[in-house]
């Protein structure tokens, strides 16, 4: 992507009188790390940059504190705030204008086509320990990774992020303004969620089991996910409690079946859950088996869609209901 | 200081000697590593650099129950676990041994907590000297080092071929009776090297912040604007916390089913909103500043108040582990510079 086109219309952005905040990436890193950046002024713009290694969803910034913190005037009507977009962020965006989460009018989305990103918990086993920025480009099949002087080509496969191999959106769906050309767009793949439909019962309960008992409970799954935004959160509830406190096998069961359903035709497959989590959970398998199964009964996939409902908000009479006891 | 030698192959010769003992060691299982209860010493593996986990929960454990009700027969069972079964904790790094020298007034003084102090105290630590501090190591700066043996019984000191063993407490002195038979005594030159490991290791430390200040600047800008600067990027998760070696706070709750039940404990985190959530609704740390604010001003001002040591071990696992980039070293710079 050429940054000085990110930088010019970035500044640009900032000169509407509207618009008091970007939400992008910044250069000011160490080693594979990439920090999200709220640009306010042009001096900052400078900073802004995308890479590879831009692995982040900063969808869930626009949600994350009620009275958004990003505004400066809380009370403030019309003030929109801009924000740097992959193509399953876009996706995330469109899932939360239909869900009336956020208003479209209320965001400028700097659409970046985006060919994957590498996993930062990859990288940093392949290279443990680097702490000067390091530099990510890529061509059709490599990475070029650049750090102290040295360089080191690495297949693409090796790094890439696995929910972004089976990414059947790589270009924004909703955007103001693309910074780059739109990349190779490629169909809907659930080979990952077909070999485990393959396995026996017992297998897959063992996976789960041993996956599961390592998780800690930090919510990061819940807190980075742009699609988790409600006030009053299922996981938190003590009164009723669905799920006990209480860190163990059973309890940890609840708390991700349950985060996932309610994230079943809304998901927008941009793993920020994975992405986040400290215990390795491939949560990942969770929401893409969901995505697949509602795409499968109900022909919806989500974010993918301005105009329709959200699936679980709407009726067809035709739906299947031959899962219902 | 009385040392040994226990050559490396003879490590798991050394652990067996330990069967009496419960083993908590560093280990890889499924791709994933941490200290976890070992059956089999040879399981254990002493050249991992640092994990990503510290090894606090085996003293200070994620749950706990602290007594069991049965509505039935109006039975209470509270569960101190005296009389547990000693264990070992082996591999732990200096820094993470220094958590406990931290955790251990907070637990003991005031009201001395049974649980805690019952673990403690029936739990002896081996830890191995650092010698691959991780890039976000600043152990130095908040009063460690990476050859401390503060709130260790044993230490080990690679040295190459073989473990050079310094006994630090009585404790330790009696393991090293329980294993005498596969130690052996050290040469002046190997007693040499020590030091220049040690001198080696604090070279590799790469990060340091200068902390004398901090406190003061905390109460000097309590209301300034930086708070919200600094936590616009944070997520509100709880992984700076629950993989901090230093962090103690938990909440208590009752958890049952039809009449029967426990009452737990288990870890909470100041970085969620619910934490000061009152009943009334009312949230005295509404925001992600606030939050951010607290923990900073406990670790780098409360705790050097109530107990003259800040509440960080510099093993920087909350910057590493971070998934939105907060550098807690970085943000403390910031405070600095007010």
């Amino acid at each position: 992507m050429d940054n000085q086109k990110l930088v010019d219309e970035a500044i640009k952005i900032l000169s509407q009188e509207d618009v008091k905040c970007i939400i992008g990436y910044s250069k000011d890193s160490n080693g594979f790390r990439v920090s999200p950046l709220f640009v306010r002024n042009k001096g900052d713009a400078e900073k802004l940059f995308f890479s590879p290694l831009c692995s982040m969803s900063l969808i869930n910034y626009l949600t994350l504190e009620k009275g958004n913190f990003l505004r400066e005037n809380k009370d403030a009507q019309g003030e929109k705030i801009a924000i740097m977009a992959r193509g399953c962020d876009s996706r995330a965006l469109m899932q939360l204008i239909t869900e009336k989460g956020i208003a479209r009018e209320e965001v400028i989305i700097l659409g970046v086509p985006c060919r994957g990103v590498i996993d930062l918990k990859k990288i940093e086993a392949k290279f443990p320990g680097v702490r000067t920025c390091a530099e990510v480009t890529e061509d059709q099949d490599t990475y070029r990774v650049c750090f102290d002087n040295e360089s080191h080509e690495i297949p693409r496969e090796e790094l890439l992020a696995d929910h972004c191999k089976y990414c059947a959106f790589p270009n924004p769906l909703v955007h103001d303004l693309l910074l780059d050309e739109p990349v190779e767009q490629k169909p809907a793949n659930y080979a990952d969620i077909e070999a485990m439909e393959k396995k026996e019962l017992d297998e897959k309960h063992e996976y789960w089991k041993e996956k599961f008992s390592q998780c800690l409970r930090c919510y990061a799954c819940r807190n980075a996910c742009p699609l988790c935004y409600c006030d009053n959160c299922i996981l938190e509830r003590l009164s009723p409690s669905w799920v006990n406190r209480s860190v163990n096998l059973p309890e940890n069961v609840v708390f991700h079946l349950a985060r996932s359903y309610h994230l079943a035709g809304r998901c927008a497959g941009c793993g920020e859950c994975e992405r986040v989590c400290p215990a390795h959970l491939p949560l990942m398998l969770l929401n893409r088996k969901l995505e697949k199964d509602i795409k499968e009964l109900f022909g919806y996939t989500a974010g993918t869609d301005s105009e329709e409902k959200p699936v679980f908000a709407s009726f067809n009479p035709k739906d299947p209901e031959d899962f219902i006891l | 200081m009385e040392c040994h030698i226990l050559s490396k192959d003879k490590v798991k010769d050394f652990l067996n000697a330990l069967g009496n003992y419960e083993l908590v060691a560093p280990l890889t299982r499924n791709g994933v590593t941490a200290f976890e209860p070992i059956a089999n010493p040879q399981e254990a593996e002493l050249d991992l650099i640092n994990q990503p986990h510290p090894p606090k929960r085996f003293i200070f454990p994620q749950t706990e129950v602290l007594l069991t009700f049965d509505k039935a027969n109006k039975a209470k069972e509270p569960k101190t676990r005296a009389g547990q079964k000693q264990q070992i904790i082996f591999g732990i790094r200096p820094c993470d041994a220094r958590s406990f020298s931290i955790l251990d007034p907070v637990f003991e003084k005031d009201y001395p907590d049974p649980y805690y102090l019952n673990k403690r105290e029936s739990t002896i630590l081996i830890g191995i000297q650092c010698s691959q501090p991780y890039p976000n190591c600043f152990c130095t700066s908040v009063g460690g080092d990476p050859s401390s043996s503060e709130g260790l019984d044993l230490l080990l000191f690679d040295l190459g071929e073989s473990y050079l063993l310094e006994v630090i407490t009585p404790k330790g002195e009696q393991l090293t009776k329980e294993t005498s038979s596969v130690l052996s005594a050290p040469s002046a030159d190997q007693e040499k090297e020590k030091d220049k490991i040690q001198a080696e290791a604090r070279e590799k430390i790469q990060r340091n912040i200068e902390i004398q200040a901090i406190p003061e600047k905390i109460k000097e800008h309590f209301d300034h604007t930086i708070w919200k600067e600094l936590a616009e990027k944070c997520i509100s998760c709880g992984i700076c916390t629950y993989t901090c070696p230093t962090c103690y706070c938990f909440d208590i709750q009752d958890e049952r089913i039809k009449g029967k039940g426990a009452r737990v404990r288990i870890w909470d985190s100041c970085m969620f909103s619910e934490y000061t959530l009152h009943a009334s609704g009312h949230n005295p740390r509404p925001t992600r500043a606030e939050r951010l604010r607290n923990r900073i001003h406990h670790k780098f001002k409360q705790n050097i108040e109530l107990y003259g040591v800040p509440g960080c071990v510099g093993c920087g696992r909350c910057i590493t582990l971070c998934p939105a980039n907060e550098d807690l070293i970085e943000n403390l710079q910031e405070i600095r510079k007010l």
